[in-house]
């Protein structure tokens, strides 16, 4: 059977534009392929930070299909290998379908009330003997704004300890530090929106095709339409993303910052730098105090591209080539995730991205824009919006500001003086402090640290000895191996919540189905966890997701991200919108800091004048340009260790596995782990492809099968780290950054052998 | 093929069963040449069992290596949407002849119904690996 190309044509095009404004315009033309009698919902993906909008087809009470939401400006109805089999993910065999407690070392299965109550008692008998700090949560980017909003508000407010902490911690705190450093206040100033009008993109640290696909297909397609569009990677390893470079920088893992002060250096002195700018919007500052633009300008001279050459091991000709194609596009968007995330001085090199942007006024207008990219669906909504990590409280405030310590306390309905002032353990201070035995019980939601967390088996001494809860929708995992009480928790399509993802937007995700097995939704276990402790006045107001949001919101009103023009009824029509959001009227905010900012355009003139981009989150309003020493990794390569390693990811599978390793599809594609090594260094080693190797770190040793291919360069190897039982955090350094906290996951120091 | 060999001549069994499976798909290739209806709930095919400790495009490049080159060359290929997406896995599903059903969750605003046009699915218009045209009237 046929049909003209023509006649084709015109039936999908129409069909597209009548999916797109919801109106058929063809009666009759469009039909379901599905099923019949499928009903669908309109929803968001669980995987990465992207936010890519799903529909959820559900038939009598069961998901049975996902589709692409159409109607969804990030991701216009297409999905990535991962979001595709959702479906599948629901129905997974290792789905966790009851509470069990572990009873002379078996999980043996107990009724809901049961596994509370012991969970409750548990941790008030710690609380009394040992006080507040001896109890902590560790908490997950994946888990709703309402459920971590729960969580916070039970352990800070409650309790009484700032012991919570949350896994965004592991991959976006450095991204925080360097917003807050450098402009202010946290999150990007653009959207993605700024991808089709941009004429330059420089990814720095970023495997963009693998981590962040569906934002990698709209820069393809971008550069396809217009073949000026240039690409610039900066990466130590070649990936998928090499496909649409125009340049590649390939840096000693860890020693790229000085590449980043000479691009600085070479767009001031070649006449790239936007004065008036500058003038206007932008203070110097090195580590110690203000400095002048003079003065950081005799800062750079110390990096002329040889010398930076010699540093990072870049050709001096890429770095200039590198630097004036900047200078030089109109328009730039920069976009890193954790090759600077995860780093002993992320936070610098986050700074000295962002550095680029301010020297050359590309920040601010249509097309240009720092724009860190998410890994996990609600680190930015729940984590960093929500405050759940040790320093602060929801809506961007600290712990330690009494005024925001006050507020909170107000909406939360607790005594002021149950909120402490001094921030509470950072994640790898937390799991230090449970192997110390200072911190005797903890509850771990939505998350697998055990074999997350960097220089992983040093910690399950403390998870093995301490009491630990485990809310989880999977078992087992690497953590429920060392769990007291493991709680089954609703999945996604199984609850609803709010999402916020990389570009400030926030969506609404409905239930469709009722819980597998006795599954119940992590805010509610919080709640009924927090009444069974004695809290019951502070929580039996929450009947609904919808009541918690609507709390949650009402502290972000008059905030930077201010959401209270977003709540359910309006979130539930729309495809999310992006913050600040002051009004139900008002159309969510593209720019911040500048015009169309409703915080922007409420300042006073005199502030304004004269001045495109207000910064409002610093005194004066002026971003801050860094000169940042250029520390290289806490672990340098050595006679002793001579390759770099560096971990990753790889497009079918996501963290570890918990999700993607129950769809035989994804297994399929990835079915081991490996580590990538350079056929240079392989052949003096006598490693051929497909050969058993040990890769070996001073913290530990992986037996692995080797791939011997030309993406990582000599010197540098690379292993993807989703699986448990090649688990390479057994081998990364828990070194961190000493400002953001975030461990340097991407640099240590390694020897490789065959088995 | 003698390359198939050669790199595993130490594992001769796994060979023979890699040559079974180029057989078999010659073979299952040749059977759906004359298929025109696709509805994968119709037909029920299976993958030649294999090493499915070997990703399927790993495998592939050896067996097939035109069709894997096709589907490198294509907005699939260059995304890295692996063969699974429209076969299936090859062990709990497989689909030699996909449907269209896989190809609506990601591209739904091509939701159209094909009993009005001449087409009875996204492939009789796109070839499955490079996604070009294949057939048209003019």
């Amino acid at each position: 059977m046929s049909i003209s190309r023509r006649e084709f044509l015109k039936v999908s095009a129409a069909a597209t534009a009548a999916s797109t404004i919801g109106v058929s315009l063809l009666p009759g033309m469009q039909k379901e392929l599905f099923a019949d009698g499928l009903n669908w919902h309109k929803s968001v993906c669980r995987f990465c930070g992207v936010g890519c909008g799903i529909m959820i087809g559900e038939k009598n009470g069961k998901v049975v299909a996902v589709k692409g939401d159409a109607q969804n400006t990030i991701n216009n109805g297409h999905l990535c290998v991962k979001g595709f089999y959702l479906q599948k993910v629901v129905y997974a065999k290792t789905r966790l379908l009851h509470p069990m407690i572990k009873k002379n070392g078996k999980f043996e299965r107990v009724s809901w009330d049961d596994a509370l109550s012991f969970v409750a008692k548990k941790f008030n008998a710690i609380r009394k003997q040992y006080g507040p700090d001896a109890l902590a949560f560790y908490g997950s980017g994946q888990a709703e704004t309402e459920e971590t909003y729960i969580a916070n508000k039970l352990f800070k407010g409650a309790i009484g300890t700032n012991n919570l902490e949350g896994n965004p911690r592991l991959c976006m705190a450095s991204a925080v530090g360097g917003y807050l450093t450098s402009l202010g206040k946290d999150e990007p100033a653009g959207t993605y929106a700024d991808i089709e009008k941009a004429e330059l993109f420089l990814l720095v640290g970023s495997n963009t095709a693998e981590a962040h696909p569906i934002l990698f297909e709209r820069i393809m397609r971008h550069k396809a339409k217009n073949p000026d569009v240039k690409i610039i990677i900066i990466d130590p390893r070649k990936t998928p993303t090499d496909q649409v470079a125009d340049l590649h920088l390939f840096p000693k893992p860890g020693w790229d910052l000085a590449i980043l002060h000479a691009m600085a250096r070479i767009l001031i002195k070649e006449g790239y730098a936007d004065e008036k700018f500058i003038k206007q919007s932008v203070n110097f500052h090195d580590n110690k105090k203000k400095i002048t633009f003079e003065e950081y300008k005799k800062f750079l001279e110390q990096f002329t591209p040889e010398a930076a050459a010699k540093i990072s091991g870049v050709e001096p000709e890429k770095i200039i080539k590198a630097a004036r194609m900047f200078g030089k596009a109109k328009t730039a968007m920069s976009m890193w995730t954790m090759g600077l995330n995860q780093r002993t001085r992320g936070v610098w090199a986050n700074n000295l991205v962002t550095n680029l942007h301010l020297l050359t006024g590309k920040i601010g207008v249509p097309g240009s824009d720092s724009f860190s990219l998410t890994g996990q669906p609600n680190a930015c909504g729940g984590v960093r919006e929500g405050g759940g990590l040790c320093h602060l409280l929801p809506a961007h405030r600290l712990v330690k500001n009494p005024k925001h310590r006050a507020e909170v306390a107000k909406v939360w309905g607790v005594p002021v003086k149950n909120i402490q002032p001094k921030p509470g353990k950072h994640t790898i201070a937390m799991f230090e402090a449970l192997n110390k035995g200072e911190i005797k019980g903890i509850y771990i939601m939505c998350t697998n640290p055990a074999q997350s967390l960097p220089n992983a088996s040093k910690y399950w001494k403390g998870l093995k000895e301490q009491f630990v809860v485990v809310a989880e929708s999977f078992f087992p995992t690497a953590t429920t191996e060392y769990a007291d009480v493991v709680l089954p928790a609703a999945f996604w399509s199984e609850k609803e919540g709010v999402y916020g993802c990389t570009e400030r937007r926030s969506q609404y995700m409905p239930q469709v189905i009722k819980p597998q097995g006795e599954a119940r939704w992590d805010a509610f276990i919080l709640r009924d966890l927090a009444i069974k402790m004695g809290f019951k006045k502070y929580f039996e107001k929450y009947k609904t997701a919808e009541d918690i949001w609507n709390e949650y919101i009402s502290l972000t009103k008059g905030t930077d991200m201010d959401l209270s023009g977003a709540p359910y009824e309006r979130l539930k029509k729309i495809r999310g919108i992006t913050w600040p959001v002051p009004s139900v009227d008002h159309p969510g905010t593209y720019k911040r800091y500048t015009k169309g900012d409703p915080i922007f355009d409420a300042l006073p003139a005199e502030k304004k004048k004269g001045r495109r981009m207000y910064f409002y989150g610093k005194p004066d309003g002026k971003a801050i340009v860094w000169a940042r020493p250029p520390k290289g990794p806490e672990e340098p390569t050595d006679a002793q260790y001579p390759l770099a390693l560096s971990t990753g990811r790889v497009l079918e599978h996501w963290h570890t596995m918990t999700m993607t390793g129950t769809v035989p599809e994804l297994v399929r594609a990835v079915p081991i782990a490996y580590v990538e090594i350079n056929p240079k260094d392989a052949k003096k080693m006598g490693i051929e492809n497909k050969d058993q190797v040990i890769v070996e770190t001073r913290r530990g040793k992986l037996q692995i099968e080797a791939r011997v291919i030309d993406r990582p360069e000599p010197g540098t190897i690379f292993i993807p780290w989703h699986w448990e039982k090649w688990m390479a955090n057994i081998l990364t350094i828990d070194a961190f950054d000493p400002g953001s906290k975030e461990p340097e996951y991407k640099v240590c120091a390694a020897r490789i052998k065959k088995a | 093929m003698s390359l198939l060999l050669r790199k595993h001549k130490k594992q001769k069994g796994k060979a023979m069963k890699r040559l079974f499976v180029i057989l078999m798909i010659l073979v299952t290739a040749g059977l759906l040449v004359g298929l025109t209806s696709s509805d994968e709930g119709n037909v029920k095919e299976k993958h030649p069992d294999v090493d499915f400790s070997v990703s399927c495009v790993e495998c592939h490049t050896e067996v097939t290596p035109d069709i894997v080159k096709e589907w490198k060359g294509s907005a699939h290929g260059k995304m890295n949407f692996g063969c699974y997406m429209c076969h299936g896995d090859g062990q709990q599903e497989f689909y030699a002849h996909p449907g269209s059903q896989r190809c609506i969750s990601c591209h739904p605003q091509y939701e159209v119904d094909f009993s009005k046009t001449k087409a009875s699915n996204c492939y009789d218009c796109h070839q499955g690996h490079t996604l070009k045209f294949h057939k048209t009237d003019e």
